[in-house]
């Protein structure tokens, strides 16, 4: 009882984790129809921002996230503008072809910048925390499941409430009806993976405080973001937090709770859960039925 | 990737052929012809069986063991290249993970083979090879075929990695160490010939699928699924069909690849470079077509072993391949083949018009 009530706690924490990740997974796939295989390199990009700006200028991780979000919003803008928006018209496949492209692109780009060392971000205050009943809770993870949920709120906020936000929906809705009302598509492609890159970014920022970094730590969060927009269902930031949370928490107690699993099932697990939900309940937890 | 020819109706009588037809069919004669001529040397070769003999009678090429090693390389490729071009290709479906086919039939033979396991000889273990990948496909493809576009593209991804886990995890198929199939010091030449052997099947076995009944069936369905299912095509079935035929062959490479690099782990068997490479052959020399894939082994290959490969760095050449990726898709998405013979010349006005037609 006691360990199961600890690996809840830790399975709702990590899924904060899995919820930063998946936001801008989920946009750019719900909004330009693109699955970005080049998400987790973005992750790590951030989480490598993260690491320069803590080992040579001594920033804390927290305090660097505008920098990071800012500097992922300009690439990824960019990577859009200039790449991607040549293929949005193609047959899915293509998009899946390029965006795999570009992430062998940025993580041998890092493998070239960085080599392949472990590297972390260690404040003073990782790996102390506070404990409730015996169950421990770790400051930092708590922080990054607090900053993924003003994450899912901001980008709810932008989506719904301003000008910007109606003009990146009206475009996920009808691409050629919102060109009609005067929408530049252009700007609008790039600006939603732009605001998707900076939420990867933020997230890789989360994640260099939690685990060791290297250039290929990225991969495998692509797949855990398809899984956790899938298990959420597909469109709304509401479902990705979900989809996050619950995601985390069936990974942790799988690993833990069931004899046999362990930490080299990660992937295993989240496939299994991708297939369960893909043949039971394709439209995701909190999907309405198309 | 609609550019597999449907052959035109048959013309009414009195009336002249369609032009296209003829084309097509010249087209087709030669690289067939070679493949014939190949399947000839092969067995003229299979006497010799190791370069010490070749040697000895002075045949050029096979005395070069690098050279031996790129020719059995580019033959596992278009084994895969073309097995994949089944599914993504003809079928319309562009799975992500039939590099899981290769490494379970590594796998197979290695079990089959090793000593301390099944210890059986090595023609059962290649024989055997195909097979449990086939099966595997048939069973998963009936879950994973009823997806379409990214959702199959990801759940074939999935596969892949998963099934690479489990087996890492297993420790009867070797664990995180992998197993050791016995080296062959005796016969060198061998797998070079069970290679292209097993490709020469690849590409009659498309042939055969493309002018059958079966393969306008797979046509139809990547043309329109409902449309298809209509007219009478039993699309569950076809499928199905078409993935464990790509299973089957792969599983066949990755069974000599086994016995010939007599060492198999994971990150070998379900290798995500491997993965990405026999979509990118197949989507680069013309997905849909019988000899595209085939071309696209060629070139990549080519770009592999002398561009990429001789930089000392490895990320280089992994940044490269993704350059190309980028490049084929914005500006040859329909293939090299489509330059001879098929609609497209390679021209600026063309490449301008390829990036016309998907761009924003």
């Amino acid at each position: 009882m006691q360990l199961l009530l600890q690996q809840v706690v830790l399975g709702l924490l990590i899924g904060g984790i899995y919820v930063a990740v998946a936001i801008g997974f989920s946009l750019v796939w719900g909004i330009l129809n693109i699955v970005n295989l080049a998400h987790g390199a973005l992750v790590m990009v951030g989480a490598y921002v993260t690491w320069l700006l803590f080992a040579h200028a001594h920033l804390d991780p927290f305090l660097s996230l505008p920098v990071v979000a800012v500097a992922l919003f300009a690439f990824g803008y960019a990577l859009q503008r200039i790449l991607i928006n040549r293929v949005i018209r193609a047959p899915l496949f293509f998009t899946l072809l390029l965006t795999f492209g570009v992430n062998l692109m940025i993580v041998n780009a890092l493998l070239v910048l960085f080599k392949s060392d472990f590297r972390s971000v260690t404040p003073s205050y990782s790996g102390s925390g506070f404990g409730i009943a015996s169950v421990q809770v770790p400051y930092i993870r708590l922080a990054a499941l607090g900053v993924a949920v003003v994450l899912a709120a901001a980008v709810g906020v932008l989506l719904n409430r301003t000008r910007t936000g109606a003009a990146i929906q009206a475009v996920g809705a009808d691409r050629d009806a919102a060109r009609l009302v005067g929408v530049d598509l252009r700007h609008v492609y790039a600006l939603t993976f732009a605001v998707a890159a900076a939420c990867a970014g933020v997230a890789g920022a989360l994640i260099s405080t939690i685990q060791a970094i290297t250039p290929t730590a990225g991969e495998p969060y692509t797949l855990q973001a398809f899984v956790v927009v899938v298990l959420g269902g597909l469109g709304r930031v509401g479902a990705t937090v979900v989809g996050g949370l619950v995601f985390g928490l069936v990974e942790t107690l799988g690993q833990t709770m069931v004899p046999g699993l362990g930490a080299g099932w990660a992937n295993a697990i989240a496939f299994a859960i991708l297939v369960v939900v893909l043949i039971a309940r394709p439209q995701g937890l909190m999907g309405r039925r198309p | 990737m609609e550019q597999v020819q449907v052959p035109p109706p048959p013309s009414p009588p009195g009336t002249a052929p369609a032009p296209r037809a003829r084309v097509n069919g010249g087209r087709l004669r030669r690289p067939l012809l070679i493949v014939f001529l190949l399947a000839v040397l092969l067995v003229l070769l299979a006497p010799l069986t190791t370069t010490d003999q070749a040697d000895s009678l002075g045949v050029p090429v096979l005395v070069d063991r690098s050279q031996i090693r790129i020719l059995t390389t580019v033959a596992m490729f278009v084994v895969m290249a073309s097995g994949w071009n089944l599914v993504g290709g003809l079928t319309g479906y562009g799975s992500f993970g039939n590099v899981a086919f290769f490494g379970l039939g590594a796998y197979t033979c290695a079990v089959a083979v090793d000593v301390h396991r099944l210890h059986l000889p090595m023609a059962a273990g290649i024989a055997f090879a195909p097979l449990v990948p086939a099966a595997f496909a048939a069973l998963v493809g009936l879950a994973l075929l009823r997806l379409r576009g990214h959702y199959f593209a990801i759940a074939t991804l999935g596969t892949a990695v998963a099934v690479g886990e489990v087996v890492k995890n297993v420790d009867y198929l070797g664990g995180a160490t992998g197993l050791f199939p016995p080296i062959l010091h005796s016969a060198d030449l061998l797998f070079l010939y069970l290679m292209v052997g097993a490709a020469l099947l690849a590409v009659i076995v498309s042939r055969l699928i493309l002018r059958s009944r079966f393969g306008y069936g797979l046509i139809a369905i990547r043309e329109n699924e409902e449309a298809a299912s209509v007219i009478g095509v039993n699309t569950t079935a076809y499928k199905v069909g078409a993935f464990t035929v790509a299973a089957a062959l792969t599983g066949l490479a990755g069974g000599v690849f086994a016995v010939w690099n007599s060492f198999i782990n994971q990150e070998l068997g379900f290798s995500l470079d491997f993965n990405i490479q026999m979509i990118l052959m197949a989507v680069l020399g013309g997905a849909g077509t019988l000899f595209g894939p085939v071309l696209g082994v060629i070139v990549l290959e080519f770009l592999l072993q002398n561009v990429a490969g001789r930089s000392d760095v490895a990320v280089y050449a992994q940044i490269g391949l993704g350059l190309l990726l980028a490049v084929t898709v914005i500006f040859v998405p329909r293939g090299i083949v489509d330059f001879f013979g098929g609609s497209s010349r390679l021209s600026l006005a063309h490449l301008r018009r390829a990036l016309r037609e998907t761009s924003a």
